[in-house]
């Protein structure tokens, strides 16, 4: 996705007017004011990593939600709605929800009792420093380079939408971010999502709003969709899964459910520490608990503003976008440009430079996010643990703050190199998917099964990433090997994606048992506060049912499966 | 070091902030038509939803002011 927003060359799409530049630079003044706000409540480890873990369910929540909710994700998804129809919701319904209630019913207790502060640093007191070791560095190493992956796209953004240069966009938003995380740390990270958050809403909601009334609501887009196609199988969710050659996108229901569902959404969503760091930062464990249920309501809301504008496209735009080499060709407009082209078809002055903001915004909080990741898996789990383990805490936040600003610096770097190598883009994220799934295999085994071992946690963990990365390589050196990887001759890339990471987690899951079985384990007492069944949980006291969050996590599990059964 | 300002109250100030700024160019408009309009200008979005952002804005920004109170859990 990247790479094709990178080669982007088509014409500017609009030009913004002083009243459109006033609505940016509001933003600007009032993201660089929280950070020399909350500079002075930064000044503890504890504070600058966590945000003093004082975080409410609901800034928690939002800021977990918020922290995947960059532009990158809206533009890309809303692009593949345009390339494969109502099969991306997948990718924010049963790609995301069943993850999110998960993580804070099951595993968000052990998260937040054991008191960790990163997922690296839970690796660490379940199974040692081996596992904690090849976490951190992987996370660290792939944090960064996504970091400089998201500056740059959002610098191709505004290039291909305002004409803007891209040294100018690189450094403006580097800078700014640079400013706000090492003088707020986390929280200032956090405060600047939840606003990212109500401007991507304030800013895109307009244009379902509007296209819907164009074309007549609902049932009319449907139609318009099928006779300007020529085929029906664009709107629908599960109907056409049965097979890979059924349906636009070349997978079927079991890489969607298992692979998706199961292995990239789970491993995502309750591993990557870029969300997870939002939950630990909750003031108490049924603030956390409810965090990410509260994230999961939104979550599920988030396609009407990204996946219903790609549809609208499909029926209301005058011509059709195409596939980014062929854009580069012939000068069209390609499928990844259809939420800015749908923002210019609704949004005048004033409304357009909400729009933009909300993708500036979108890119710099994916950004801060990464930023503020790296330097506390720095800090904590590299830097702390194997370099430097007893200096000060005032030591750890100075350092705290120095990693920000070089991980930004290295950013920017890495920005740079991207430009003179467009594919490594695509290569880095599919490095970073590497690590996910089998660290779910790694941390979902340790949490809930008391045998497994300390040298099954680092061996099961590094086969699993071995695994996932010699099936990407396969595939590469020879594409006819995805009909083995994703079981059938007519799989497409996004099936190669989902079916890698089910077998990367697969080896992971498989290779722990055994090693576990082949080592000692630990004395369960041991295990007190880290494992199912060796950890008596604190008890939770609510005053009336409806607060507790299994009550709303089944609402939400409810509205989930309703939606889907809708959408059928 | 309690932060007094709430980010809700950040939050209602940006709302309001780009409300009036939407509205005020939604109202201008009225009397000043755009050369190239966007599509479905007769409905006049940057008015109504200029005020439902004002509206918004001054709600968090009223409700989340910052207070001498103590013990607020409000963040």
């Amino acid at each position: 996705m990247v790479t094709t927003l990178a080669l982007a060359v088509s014409t500017q799409l609009a030009r913004l007017n002083w009243i459109d530049i006033l609505v940016i630079a509001i933003y600007f003044v009032i993201v660089i004011f929280i950070g020399f706000y909350l500079r002075g409540s930064s000044n503890t480890s504890e504070e600058f990593f966590m945000a003093g873990r004082e975080m409410t369910a609901w800034i928690a929540g939002l800021s977990f939600v918020s922290a995947n909710l960059g532009s990158l994700e809206l533009m890309g998804w809303a692009g593949s709605t345009y390339q494969y129809g109502i099969l991306a919701m997948h990718w924010y319904w049963i790609g995301a929800i069943p993850a999110m209630l998960f993580l804070g019913i099951v595993m968000m207790p052990f998260y937040y009792i054991s008191k960790t502060h990163s997922v690296p640093g839970y690796l660490k007191l379940r199974y040692g420093d081996g596992a904690r070791a090849l976490s951190a560095v992987s996370f660290a190493f792939m944090t960064i380079l996504m970091s400089g992956i998201n500056m740059y796209s959002m610098a191709i953004v505004m290039k291909v939408v305002l004409g803007w240069d891209l040294n100018f966009s690189i450094w403006v938003s580097s800078v700014t971010v640079a400013v706000y995380v090492a003088l707020g740390g986390l929280k200032s990270a956090i405060y600047n999502e939840i606003l990212q958050f109500l401007l991507i809403w304030a800013g895109a909601l307009l244009v379902p709003i509007l296209g819907l009334i164009e074309v007549g609501g609902w049932t009319n887009l449907r139609q318009q969709i099928a006779t300007n196609l020529g085929r029906s199988d664009y709107v629908h969710l599960w109907s056409t899964l049965g097979h890979f050659s059924a349906n636009p996108m070349g997978v079927n229901w079991f890489g969607i459910v298992f692979g998706l569902g199961f292995v990239v959404s789970f491993g995502y969503w309750t591993t990557d520490f870029l969300v997870v760091q939002r939950v630990l930062s909750a003031d108490s464990i049924r603030s956390a608990r409810m965090a990410p249920v509260i994230g999961a309501a939104f979550k599920m809301a988030v396609p009407f503003i990204v996946i219903l504008p790609g549809l609208i496209a499909l029926s209301v735009l005058p011509f059709k976008l195409v596939a980014q080499d062929v854009a580069v060709k012939t000068g069209q407009h390609s499928f990844n440009e259809v939420l800015p082209l749908m923002l210019v078809r609704y949004c005048g002055p004033g409304l357009l430079g909400l729009g933009v903001t909300a993708l500036i915004a979108g890119f710099m909080s994916g950004m801060a996010g990464n930023v503020s990741a790296f330097s506390t898996v720095w800090t904590y789990d590299i830097y702390g643990a194997f370099l430097n383990k007893k200096a000060t805490d005032r030591h750890y936040v100075a350092m705290g703050r120095w990693s920000t600003l070089i991980g930004v610096l290295v950013s920017v770097g890495t920005a740079y190199l991207v430009q003179h190598a467009a594919s490594i883009m695509d290569y880095v994220q599919q490095l970073f998917s590497f690590f996910i799934a089998p660290l779910f295999g790694t941390v979902i085994l340790g949490m809930l099964w008391k045998r497994a071992t300390k040298e099954a946690g680092f061996w099961g963990l590094l086969a699993g990433t071995a695994t996932s990365i010699s099936l990407w390589l396969w595939v590469q050196h020879d594409p006819h090997a995805l009909r083995y990887v994703a079981l059938s001759p007519d799989a497409k890339d996004m099936a190669e994606n989902v079916y890698r990471a089910l077998w990367a987690w697969l080896v992971c899951v498989v290779v722990t048992v055994v090693v576990s079985y082949m080592t000692k384990p630990r004395p369960v007492a041991e295990l007190e506060g880290l494992v199912y069944g060796a950890s008596v949980l604190p008890k939770e006291h609510d005053d009336h049912w409806y607060q507790r969050p299994i009550v709303w996590a089944g609402t939400v599990a409810v509205v989930f499966i309703f939606l889907n059964i809708i959408f059928w | 070091m309690r932060e007094s300002f709430s980010i809700w109250w950040f939050a209602g100030v940006l709302l309001l902030a780009y409300g009036v700024v939407i509205l005020s160019t939604g109202l201008w408009e009225l009397g000043h038509p755009l050369p190239n309009p966007p599509v479905l200008s007769n409905l006049h979005a940057p008015i109504w939803w200029g005020a439902l952002l004002t509206i918004a804005g001054l709600g968090y920004t009223i409700g989340f002011r910052p207070r001498q109170t103590v013990n607020k859990r409000r963040k």
